[in-house]
């Protein structure tokens, strides 16, 4: 056997579906690749181009699958190392439907079709990849892509993660469809179906499914007169009917259909005819699962006219939330689909304002701070934002603030109407405090940043962490600005926040115990939010100010910059990076479970392993405590 | 010196004048080959394995390769050299003349591809002069002058390595000739489409 075609079936065998070969049948396939070297921007094959002869194995680099649609080019997925793609040989006859085209340049294993094909007829698990992958890869996710491209942070995975997302999701169906029996009348089933307002009823027998009919099977075959409506419903049920097991995913289902042209499926109990009917799964139930995608929801929540259309829409991104989770989504793939989505609810929020009131007398920008502004607002926790207007002249400022007092008002009570709980700290728009010109609040900055500790009561960090949701950008950029500069080589600012950040008690004790609450409502639960999270938000925080890089709000890209632009102590700032990933999916599960904001956590109730995560997640806090104290000497204030 | 006098007059082996004969069609494909050799001079030491793939239409066939090790029993024994490399390796293993014939009919009429091709060639030209056939008529192309070509440096050259890291190829740490054929048929693919070679 040839040296490299050992290696390249050592590098298949890593990856789905060439995992469930053997290597000896990974050599023989290896054997028969074509290498291909694609250079940045090559494509390999477009939109209604023939078929090739051969699928795709992505050996490094990265393609990008499109689709041209309203003469817009969008991007459907990005196959990255060990991906498949070019599936459309295997299943269907036409022209293919995209294009592939190298985003950098890359190298693919081109592997033949007729090589290939005996491996999936005799190995279901390859085929179900296969068919998988191939749903995924062909579904057309344009309103997804409108949305990832506003997301400034790793947009690479973004898009694959909503398919996958999308993929996912499972179906809810009819669990207690019509039935009846094949010697009943036709006039009487129709009757029944007419009295039940259902478009399908399945014929068994005992209990096992012979056929189904449809209102399609009524038009064509009675209301042609082919059969007279005395015959029994025997003679015009469509046979076999296609049969799927419970719990099949929306690809899978829609799969099913579009390959036996069918609008039906009929769930069983193991999967087959010949197994108790548990449901029907009509197209109509595929087109509500698609409903709860990232993109549709984002359109209906720029469609939606009250605050309670709002809130249910948040409901749905609540259950979004958890199947992802219980999928094992990356959260960060998640809270970048969430906070897209709660970001386009407030800028909804302030636009249904606007329209009640009338345009605004000046340029304005509404910020969202805390966790909203850093894009990790998973659960519904209370909202925290702030209004900059523009300058006008004296005579007319009066209005003008009132004007944005009563904007932010109405804003801040759509918001709470939709599940938001006002700030109980007052850090919100509608507050006289944080409702002001630019001037003001450049002042209000400069002040907290140079004399860091005099007005403190009223200094909280969550103004540093901000993301615009609706207005002008160039507000936005001009606080920011004002931000940096104060920021440079201001030591006793750095001071403050440095000492802000280490103020937090510990998590672990001494003996590497849990600390738990002593006293309150609380008691015996991890305060996970301030003992765990907030030391690294704030951490992060800190240091990215202090090494003068703008535009990252989000704690965990944070430490990855971190990691790049200081890489002395890269490791240091990787571990916290996943630790707070992991933090962030402990609370996450916490507060769906006990729909509140998951700030406590019950440590009896966790398990071994579980406990031993959590308590690994919060080793690295220790050498970034030590790594804050040696670049800041905190003495001001401590 | 005057070579081809002593030529006229040896009857070449058959596979020789096979090989001759493919000369009358233009090439079809591009072999990448590699060798590993004792050490650098052609007249002195001998070829220790060879490997070699075949690039048809921009694209490597990873089935259309060549991969022998040369039994050089009488030169590891000359020079006091263990042949242990050769007993523990599992590629296949011919005598000199073995693979030299079977390897001339493998490339037939393709345009060779390497890295410092003509050294490869001289290697390969003295073997066959021990076989009684003439020298290799087949074009060559150079990986190294292609990518000096195509940035214009004319005042050094780049080792397999160093260009490997241009283009961003994984290096391994065994290398055996087939191993490096392999690189080379990437570079020389990276390479083709940047010079737009057909």
């Amino acid at each position: 056997m040839n040296t490299i075609t050992e290696q390249i079936a050592d590098f298949l065998k890593e990856y789905p579906p060439f995992n469930n070969l053997t290597f000896q049948e990974l050599s023989d396939i290896s054997n028969n690749i074509r290498v291909l070297n694609l250079e940045k921007h090559a494509v390999l094959f477009q939109n209604n181009d023939p078929l090739h002869d051969s699928f795709y194995v992505v050996a490094s680099g990265v393609i990008n699958l499109t689709k041209i649609a309203d003469a817009e080019e969008t991007i459907i997925n990005k196959c990255h190392e060990g991906d498949i793609f070019g599936l459309r040989p295997f299943f269907a006859k036409n022209n293919y439907m995209m294009t592939a085209k190298a985003r950098e340049e890359s190298i693919i294993y081109a592997i033949p079709i007729a090589v290939f094909r005996p491996f999936v007829a005799n190995n279901s698990d390859v085929l179900n990849f296969l068919l998988e992958n191939f749903a995924v890869n062909s579904r057309h996710t344009k309103d997804n892509v409108s949305t990832g491209s506003k997301s400034t942070s790793d947009n690479d995975f973004y898009i694959d993660q909503q398919s996958d997302m999308q993929y996912l999701q499972s179906l809810t169906y009819n669990n207690s469809p019509l039935k009846t029996e094949a010697h009943h009348i036709i006039r009487d089933v129709a009757i029944l179906m007419t009295d039940s307002m259902v478009d399908n009823i399945v014929i068994c027998e005992n209990d096992q499914p012979i056929g189904i009919v449809t209102n399609s099977d009524l038009s064509s075959k009675i209301a042609t007169g082919r059969y007279p409506i005395t015959a029994t419903i025997d003679k015009i049920m469509s046979s076999p009917v296609v049969t799927v097991i419970e719990n099949v995913s929306l690809a899978e289902a829609q799969l099913l259909m579009l390959k036996n042209n069918v609008t039906h499926l009929c769930v069983t109990k193991d999967g087959t005819a010949k197994s108790a009917i548990k449901g029907i799964i009509s197209e109509h139930d595929l087109i509500v699962a698609q409903a709860s995608n990232p993109g549709v929801l984002i359109k209906e929540i720029k469609r939606s006219q009250l605050p309670k259309d709002l809130k249910q829409i948040r409901d749905r991104l609540s259950d979004l939330i958890q199947n992802s989770i219980q999928k094992n989504i990356p959260i960060s793939h998640i809270s970048n689909i969430a906070s897209e989505i709660n970001l386009a609810i407030i800028k909804r929020a302030v636009e249904l304002s606007i329209l009640d009131l009338g345009s605004p007398p000046a340029r304005f920008a509404w910020l969202s701070i805390g966790s909203q502004g850093r894009k990790e607002q998973l659960l519904l926790t209370d909202q925290d934002s702030i209004l900059i207007f523009e300058d006008v002249t004296p005579e007319k400022y009066r209005d003008v603030k009132d004007y944005f007092l009563r904007l932010a008002k109405r804003t801040t009570a759509v918001l709470e109407k939709v599940g938001y709980e006002l700030c109980p700290n007052g850090h919100m728009a509608s507050n006289m405090l944080w409702c002001k010109s630019l001037t003001d609040w450049t002042k209000q900055y400069n002040s907290w940043m140079n004399t860091p500790g005099e007005n403190s009561n009223d200094l909280s960090s969550i103004f540093f962490d901000y993301e615009i949701v609706f207005g002008e950008p160039k507000i936005e950029e001009a606080i920011e600005n004002v931000i940096f500069k104060n920021a440079t080589n201001n030591t006793l600012f750095f001071d403050f926040l440095g000492n802000d950040a280490l103020r937090k008690n510990a998590p672990l004790s001494f003996f590497k115990k849990f600390i738990l609450e002593e006293e309150g409502p609380h008691k015996t639960k991890f305060d996970i939010k301030t003992r765990a999270l907030m030391p690294l938000i704030d951490a992060a925080r800190l240091l990215i100010l202090n090494s003068n890089i703008k535009g990252i709000q989000n704690t965990y890209l944070r430490f990855k910059q971190l990691a790049i632009a200081d890489s002395k102590n890269a490791e240091i700032y990787l571990s916290c990076a996943e630790a707070f990933l992991t933090l962030s999916k402990f609370r996450t599960i916490e507060g769906l479970k006990n729909d509140d904001s998951g700030q406590y956590i019950n440590i009896k109730d966790m398990s071994k392993t579980d406990k031993e995560k959590l308590k690994n997640a919060l080793l690295p806090m220790k050498d970034l405590e030590e790594l804050i104290k040696s670049k800041f000497q905190l003495t001001q204030f401590s | 010196m005057l070579d081809w006098i002593k030529n006229i007059s040896k009857e070449h082996p058959e596979f020789w004048k096979d090989y001759l004969s493919k000369f009358e069609n233009k090439p079809d494909k591009f072999i990448v080959l590699s060798t590993e050799t004792s050490g650098l001079n052609p007249d002195k030491d001998v070829i220790l394995s060879l490997g070699a793939f075949a690039v048809i239409d921009d694209g490597i066939e990873i089935k259309d390769n060549f991969e022998s090790l040369l039994l050089q029993y009488k030169f590891l024994k000359d020079n006091g050299l263990s042949n242990e490399f050769i007993i523990e390796s599992k590629m296949a293993k011919m005598e000199e003349h073995d693979a030299i014939e079977a390897f001339i009919k493998y490339i037939g009429n393709a345009v060779l591809v390497g890295h410092h091709i003509n050294f490869d060639i001289e290697m390969l030209n003295s073997a066959l002069e021990r076989l009684d056939c003439g020298r290799l008529k087949n074009e060559a192309l150079d990986v190294d002058m292609m990518y000096r070509k195509l940035t214009d440096i004319n005042d050094k050259q780049f080792s397999l390595d160093e260009l490997c890291d241009i283009y961003k190829i994984p290096k391994s740490d065994h290398n055996s000739s087939s191993e490096e054929a392999y690189k080379i048929a990437l570079l020389f693919l990276k390479l083709k489409s940047r010079l737009g070679i057909k």
